[in-house]
């Protein structure tokens, strides 16, 4: 409980620094900050899908364009602000996730990848196509019932904030729950988790709404702060690129992974763009450079390698068995946090109550 | 009769499809791995080409595919023992994707930076403007060899799969490495083969295909979206699956341009997601 106190206060000191930031920095610095935190919850949703119940999708750019369009039709139809749109963005994201998932979850593997890649090209070309969303040449956000324009960057900066902090929070609040333990169990073997009563299906579903109601949240977000859309660039698979480079460079299936990894872009990116002064098309080679390098000697990305080699064990997820079982059974809880036995233990424990 | 020329066509257009996706069924198969650098090396066999046309005037164009398919199997061969064998080293299947995903990125930015983005095409000469009438149709020679030349290597790489020394290694090592290894096969080496001839076709067909449209070094993402439709409808590990899948995808995105043309390859996704949903184990499934 200790803990969740912890947690719980910095979160609330994070948004105190949130709500205290526009006033100190300027406009591009305000903005980069927004795309790292909108960066942070898109990766954490990926992770969601990828790193817990093994679905990896292509196809995530999906629920971004569907929230992003959304925020623009609904601002521009319903005459709202556009935060005001925001919730519509994500509910639309949840939607089409829950309207989706029942032909996805019928494909296996590879087949779910392409299906949701191919969901999402499906997506921009429907967009592409609609002359009323603007077609091929996009369109711009309805600016006319926002009151004051000029605390608009910074309103839409808390609200980057909010979901970013609250993307974290929430991931981390979802896998101390039920839910968490049986997608935990998933993510570690999925043929053990159906054995000890884990209904597979019922625990993809959620992950698969939630996952594309984050994307479409921050996807809105995003869109709202550029104040322009396109089909090119709301259904761009660049968008699943920095998913995936985040949460694999950082550590798949792990909480800090994505964060650590949404980092690691956007510092390599500044960096290499600014100070380094590469042209785009380097700093793209660097960044696909590392990935590879990653991938051969820190296969379980750099949190794992961390947790590895200093044994840290950062927001764990894993659950302590109470003393008594401890006693009994004597092997659990023994390993180190290492990375591969954490979720092991979930799920031994789990059995361990069911049976 | 103007629609049973585009449905001729697009079928014809489905053997290029179907060289794109056999590559990737055939790494797939045997590695269990995602190649997401596939289309990048399509668009490499188109550059490269490019530029061997643009070297070798003298010579007709369609003779290029020999060179641009040695490099692909060099290319493939050093990639795979270079690189990709140490990440499959414990069988965890993301680190392979991981580095694939990578080598895309790399690949794809520095064909940006090497031919800059500017679409190109390679004039095939002759060849490719002489057509011949069936009945009435008037179909492109030049796609119809490409089609018989797609038939012949399914039907030379099932041979080789099936009937060879080779062949029964790479299957032995495709069902267990582990077993495969104490009858003295070395998985790294016959991985090492595999990957060679899956790029070999890749940069086969990229070439084959430069030569009837457009591409430019972003091209590869759409060219291993078609490669991987071509696999899945196929089915995954049927490589005569990924032939017919080829033409099915050819043909559905031809006369959807026709039918409505502005719609891209909207009519092709449509009709992978419908085979998809009535069959899900694709078009020759997979009986595991």
């Amino acid at each position: 409980m200790k803990r969740g106190l912890v947690t719980v206060a910095a979160a609330i000191s994070l948004f105190a620094v949130a709500a205290l930031i526009p006033r100190y920095v300027d406009g591009g610095v305000l903005r980069l900050m927004s795309e790292v935190l909108l960066g942070i919850a898109l990766a954490q949703m990926w992770n969601l899908l990828a790193g817990y119940t093994g679905l990896l999708s292509l196809g995530h750019q999906l629920f971004v364009g569907a929230g992003a369009y959304t925020l623009f039709e609904a601002t521009q139809r319903l005459g709202l602000a556009p935060y005001w749109a925001l919730p519509l963005s994500g509910l639309v994201g949840a939607l089409l996730a829950a309207l989706l998932a029942p032909a996805l979850f019928r494909l296996r593997d590879a087949y779910f990848s392409i299906g949701m890649w191919v969901f999402a090209e499906i997506g921009a070309l429907l967009v592409s196509k609609t002359p009323s969303l603007g077609a091929t040449s996009g369109r711009t956000l309805d600016l006319s019932q926002l009151g004051e324009v000029e605390a608009f960057q910074a309103i839409s900066f808390w609200i980057a904030a909010a979901i970013g902090i609250g993307s974290v929070v929430g991931v981390l609040a979802l896998m101390r729950s039920r839910l968490g333990l049986a997608l935990l169990t998933v993510r570690d073997n999925e043929l053990a988790a159906g054995s000890i009563g884990v209904d597979v299906w019922r625990v993809r579903f959620p992950a698969l709404v939630i996952s594309g109601f984050g994307c479409a949240l921050a996807g809105g977000a995003y869109f709202m702060g550029a104040m322009f859309v396109s089909p090119d660039s709301a259904f761009d698979i660049n968008w699943v690129v920095m998913m995936m480079f985040a949460t694999l460079i950082g550590g798949i299936g792990t909480l800090e992974g994505p964060l650590i990894g949404v980092l690691v872009w956007f510092a390599l990116r500044e960096l290499l763009t600014g100070p380094v002064q590469l042209q785009g098309g380097w700093y793209l080679m660097v960044m696909g450079g590392v990935a590879m390098a990653v991938s051969l000697f820190a296969p379980r990305g750099l949190w794992g390698w961390a947790q590895q080699r200093w044994g840290w064990r950062g927001w764990s997820v894993r659950r302590e068995p109470p003393a008594s079982v401890l006693a009994s059974s004597g092997r659990a809880g023994q390993s180190a946090a290492g990375v591969a036995p954490v979720g092991s233990q979930d799920a031994r424990r789990h059995s361990g109550r069911a049976a | 009769m103007d629609w049973i020329a585009t449905a001729v066509n697009g079928a014809l257009l489905g053997g290029l499809y179907g060289l794109f996706g056999l590559g990737l069924a055939l790494v797939f198969g045997v590695m269990r791995v995602v190649n997401l650098a596939h289309g990048e090396f399509i668009v490499a066999g188109a550059y490269l080409g490019v530029y061997l046309v643009a070297a070798l005037p003298q010579l007709p164009p369609w003779l290029m595919v020999l060179p641009v398919a040695l490099a692909g199997y060099a290319l493939g061969w050093g990639l795979q023992a270079g690189v990709v064998n140490r990440a499959l080293q414990g069988g965890d299947l993301l680190r392979p994707l991981m580095l694939t995903f990578g080598l895309s990125v790399v690949l794809r930015n520095g064909m940006v930076q090497a031919f800059g983005a500017d679409s190109r095409a390679i004039d095939g000469g002759e060849l490719t403007r002489a057509g011949i009438d069936i009945a009435g149709l008037r179909i492109g020679l030049y796609p119809l060899l490409v089609l018989l030349l797609a038939a012949v290597l399914f039907a030379a790489l099932h041979w080789l799969l099936k009937h060879s020394a080779f062949g029964r290694t790479v299957r032995a090592t495709a069902d267990l490495p582990e077993v495969a290894r104490l009858m003295g096969v070395s998985p790294g080496r016959v991985f090492n083969r595999v990957m060679g001839l899956s790029i070999a076709f890749a940069m086969l067909a990229g070439f084959l295909l430069a030569q009837r449209t457009l591409f430019t070094p972003f091209s590869g993402v759409e060219r291993m979206l078609i490669a991987f439709e071509v696999v899945i409808l196929g089915g995954l590990g049927s490589f005569w699956g990924a032939l017919a899948g080829g033409v099915v995808l050819g043909m559905a995105q031809l006369l959807g341009q026709k039918f409505d043309s502005n719609a891209g390859p909207l009519y092709a996704h449509g009709v992978f997601v419908a085979t998809l949903l009535l069959l899900p184990r694709g078009l020759a499934g997979d009986r595991r």
